[in-house]
């Protein structure tokens, strides 16, 4: 086994993971968002929990802070549904930049 | 409700802070759509302070708890000179229902360094808040916080030895981690901005690609040079570097 190789590469992978863990960061943040007076995180879990309240209309819902939030479950849906799309498509791209500079 | 931004700017001998304001306040303008003041008032009892990049330097930083009497506002976004505001982010925080915000974590946007000493502080290792970017409304609440601040401010080396904190240098990031443990009866459980703070260190180079875009060039754990494109907001800690960008947009 050539050490230096093993360095090498044992190196490479610990920048490529800090590159992927601040992508994560970057992208944590821009799927928050505001509405109704509460604090939201766009994506599955957001999006299921709406699912499950098996109501269309006013709902109420513990946001970010864990404080409870009155919301309208189309309104909320859509703007969850919207961003996370965006921003995981822009989440895509940049994670092929760093493959491909990898 | 009004909402506003409020930058403290006071210029030392190396960094002109009042410029760095002006700017940010363009931007601030542009992409949140509110107006910000500038506070340029005189501070008392200034510090000195050493930063990587520009030196031993006269650090005003003792009036930031004068935000909330100085705010005109009902709603304020209380940001350091050297935050850059690239994007709306912080439209989420001025929508939310609280009544004092500031960020828990920050981190490296190069991964180089992993902040484990500047996310805490003290012997004890108390959790750190960050004073760069704090959000609050007109409430009892957010009274309490800053007036708590003045109070570890006017007896800092008291507090200091409570919290067991080597760092002589009064930080307002230090009297804000304390305050906000003291009004919120010591639960460790504060609301905070929900995501972590952009950071970059001094050591790496800073420059502007277009107006709302910036290249970081630095050497990572392999003495390899890479850069990256940053498209968001940061905290700026070389200040030189964010001052020539200043400079030349000027």
């Amino acid at each position: 086994m050539n050490t230096d190789e093993l360095v090498a590469h044992g190196r490479a992978r610990f920048e490529h993971a800090a590159a992927r863990r601040t992508l994560k960061e970057k992208y944590q943040g821009k799927l928050t968002f505001a509405y109704g007076g509460g604090m939201w995180r766009a994506g599955p879990e957001l999006q299921s929990t709406i699912f499950t309240c098996g109501k269309i209309g006013e709902v109420v819902l513990l946001d970010l802070y864990e404080t409870p939030v009155k919301i309208d479950t189309t309104e909320l849906m859509a703007l969850s549904q919207q961003r996370w799309q965006e921003q995981m498509n822009a989440w895509l791209v940049e994670y092929e930049e760093l493959n491909q500079n990898r | 409700m009004t909402t506003g931004a409020l930058i403290f700017a006071r210029n030392n001998e190396q960094i002109d802070y009042e410029a760095m304001a002006q700017w940010s306040a363009r931007n601030i303008e542009r992409h949140l759509g509110i107006p910000t003041h500038i506070v340029t008032d005189d501070a008392p009892n200034d510090n000195t302070r050493h930063f990587t990049d520009v030196g031993n330097v006269t650090w005003h930083n003792h009036n930031r708890m004068d935000a909330y009497r100085l705010t005109p506002w009902d709603r304020t976004l209380v940001l350091d000179a050297d935050y850059v505001v690239a994007s709306n982010q912080l439209q989420s925080i001025l929508a939310v229902d609280q009544d004092f915000l500031a960020h828990r974590w920050a981190y490296d946007v190069t991964g180089c360094n992993t902040f484990e000493g500047l996310n805490w502080f003290g012997a004890n290792r108390m959790p750190m808040w960050w004073a760069t970017v704090m959000m609050f409304r007109k409430s009892r609440q957010a009274e309490l916080i800053f007036d708590c601040m003045q109070m570890i401010r006017d007896h800092w080396t008291h507090y200091r030895n409570l919290y067991k904190n080597t760092t002589v240098t009064y930080r307002n990031d230090h009297a804000l981690s304390i305050a906000l443990g003291t009004v919120n009866g010591h639960t460790l459980n504060h609301p905070g901005i929900p995501w972590d703070l952009a950071s970059l260190t001094p050591e790496h180079k800073l420059t502007q690609v277009d107006q709302d875009c910036y290249r970081v060039d630095f050497i990572n754990t392999e003495n390899k040079s890479r850069w990256i494109e940053l498209r968001q907001d940061f905290h700026a800690m070389g200040k030189q570097q964010l001052g020539a960008i200043v400079a030349s947009a000027c």
